[in-house]
């Protein structure tokens, strides 16, 4: 082979490095357009108004702050909010948008996350059936702020973001061991998405479902190395305060709150009545 | 203190000038032997370790107020307090082990103990006594004199109420530092019931038994105000065991037993240094007794206007 060939397929080689490499740099890829500056020109503004996006409204002002801390802040305006133009949008544009957002903004880049979403009993209600009250992307991760799901500020904060549509979910799950370890900072407790999973959520009649009768057992074993089925019918969600949840359970509370009414009255009169006495017959002066 | 012969003739109680005998007549040995060494050790450890128990499971009862999160960042996270926790449960079982052993002794050594004189039990006579203190309360009739053997109403009811307390946490404890194990045996709604009752019998155990009940017999009353001595010392003067458990004493004297019970108090110095060390204590026990108090107050609060 003479040194030309070599020095061709030296370069040969690094092209195919450059190109395998390409797809994992991508992921904090950004062209330095400037866009993003031009985007700013007006959305800085603090008065710029709202628009209301299924009965919500939304400020038109981008949080700076928020955004430059997110995991997107190298990110350019267009990567996700496609097709506008760096001037007033057309009311096409904007709605537009919205109706494309929730396809395409995202599963861009996180495709593997919309597969499993697409799959999930929210995705379907959004892509399917177009409820406009089930969550997409955005409803859970937030859209300029976005955290980075890894970190421990994420975790802590799901019981709230899922407890925004399943309050009383949220509620009862911080009322077992789990909840409270979790809202007192100790975040290797199990929190909403450990058990349920995260974009691959399935309704417990689900047979794919985490919660499933078939599956539960194996989902507690993640944690709890000997879990079996009497183990998993534990019941994380019961709300003490009503029968309806649990009647045993429901009973038993009840049980602790009459309990605790009669012998705290009973028991504080007795004290109380008893050191009145004393105080009043001069006990307490002895020598 | 007036004297033990003015004092039993005052109240009527019928007993022979019996005490000063006794009490010239066993010397140096003036007190009266109220709880053994045992005994006392068996009550320090579950003083303390009750008191790490509520230190490190009440914030996680309360676990969303302010309060319990800054009380549970300054003892280290829940990991920690599980820890404190669970070892307090150790050294409160091992007292419960030893105080069984304990009793199983001395059921089988002394034949009758368990329902005859100075028994545990509630008789008709505690009934007489709890009722004579409620007229006093009240105000219908002086300040009784009680005819009390060995254990007054309100120590035999602490007891039992202690005793159905310890039984719960234990058990329930024990369901919930393994409930994989536990559920390999019982059902997993048994998992739930131990929860709610570990936190209730909790509330329970602190409120009840210590707040209302045992810092107010053994510190508050006027009778052993500001504490009750004969936990640490084991002993008290003759003079005053006599004025507090007269039937007791009556009974042993009539029995020829009171000279087993006499002891000698301890030496002044050890006095002294158990005097410090158990103020400290006792202090602290006092401090504890007032935040008690103040959070049963805001826990009754809270419930009452949570209708």
């Amino acid at each position: 082979m003479s040194s030309r060939h070599a020095i061709l397929a030296a370069l040969a080689a690094v092209c195919i490095l450059l190109v395998a490499a390409a797809p994992a740099a991508a992921v904090t890829f950004t062209i330095p357009t400037g866009k993003t500056d031009r985007c700013l020109e007006c959305h800085s503004k603090p008065d710029l108004g709202a628009i209301e996006v299924n009965g919500v409204k939304k400020t038109l002002t981008v949080d700076q702050d928020a955004w430059h801390a997110s995991m997107h802040a190298r990110m350019d305006c267009t990567s996700c909010h496609t097709g506008f133009e760096a001037r007033e949008h057309t009311p096409e544009e904007t709605k537009g948008w919205y109706q494309q957002a929730k396809l395409t903004a995202c599963s861009d880049c996180h495709s593997a996350e919309f597969k499993m979403y697409d799959k999930s009993f929210h995705g379907n209600l959004v892509m399917n059936e177009g409820s406009e009250e089930a969550p997409a992307c955005g409803d859970c991760h937030g859209s300029h702020g976005i955290v980075d799901p890894t970190t421990a500020e994420f975790r802590e904060s799901i019981p709230a973001v899922c407890g925004r549509c399943h309050g009383e979910k949220s509620e009862t799950y911080l009322d077992t061991y789990h909840g409270k370890s979790v809202r007192m900072g100790d975040m290797s407790r199990a929190v909403c998405v450990d058990c349920h999973g995260s974009h691959e959520i399935l309704p417990k009649s689900d047979p794919d479902s985490a919660v499933s009768s078939q599956n539960v057992v194996a989902t507690c074993g993640k944690c709890h190395d000997s879990a079996n089925s009497k183990f998993a019918s534990f019941m994380v969600h019961v709300d003490r305060s009503t029968p309806h949840s649990s009647l045993w359970v429901w009973l038993m509370e009840m049980n602790h709150a009459v309990l605790i009414a009669v012998l705290f009255t009973l028991g504080g009169l007795h004290c109380f009545l008893y050191f009145y006495r004393g105080l009043k017959e001069g006990l307490y002066r002895r020598g | 203190m007036a004297s033990i012969d003015s004092d039993v003739r005052d109240e009527g109680i019928a007993l022979e000038p019996a005490p000063r005998v006794a009490h010239t007549a066993v010397g140096a040995r003036t007190h009266f032997r109220r709880f053994t060494a045992f005994q006392r050790w068996v009550h320090f450890f579950i003083m303390v370790s009750f008191s790490l128990l509520v230190l490190t499971g009440m914030p996680l009862k309360y676990s969303d107020k302010a309060w319990a999160q800054t009380w549970m960042g300054l003892i280290g996270g829940v990991e920690n307090a599980g820890m404190i926790h669970r070892f307090a449960a150790m050294i409160m079982v091992t007292c419960v082990i030893c105080m069984l052993g304990f009793f199983v002794t001395i059921l089988i050594r002394t034949k009758g103990h368990f329902w005859g004189p100075g028994t545990m039990v509630p008789t008709r006579q505690d009934y007489r006594d709890l009722r004579a203190m409620v007229s006093w309360f009240i105000g219908k009739s002086p300040q009784p004199k009680l005819q009390l053997d060995r254990y007054a109403y309100y120590e035999k009811g602490e007891f039992w109420a202690a005793s159905a307390g310890v039984s719960i946490m234990c058990i329930t404890g024990a369901i919930l530092w393994y409930p994989e194990v536990a559920a390999r045996y019982l059902p997993g709604i048994v998992i739930n019931f131990a929860l709610v009752n570990h936190s209730g019998g909790a509330l329970l155990a602190m409120g009840f038994v210590v707040v209302f009940w045992h810092f107010f017999h053994a510190h508050l009353r006027p009778e052993t105000f500001p504490m009750d001595k004969a936990m640490y010392a084991g002993g008290l003067p003759l003079e005053e065991y006599v004025h507090e458990r007269p039937v007791e004493y009556e009974r042993l004297v009539r029995e020829g037993k009171l000279d087993d019970v006499l002891v000698a108090p301890v030496s002044e110095t050890r006095m002294k240094i158990q005097n410090v060390v158990w103020w400290i204590i006792t202090g602290a026990a006092l401090f504890l007794w007032a935040v008690f108090c103040i959070f049963v107050v805001w826990v009754t609060y809270n419930w009452l206007i949570s209708f």
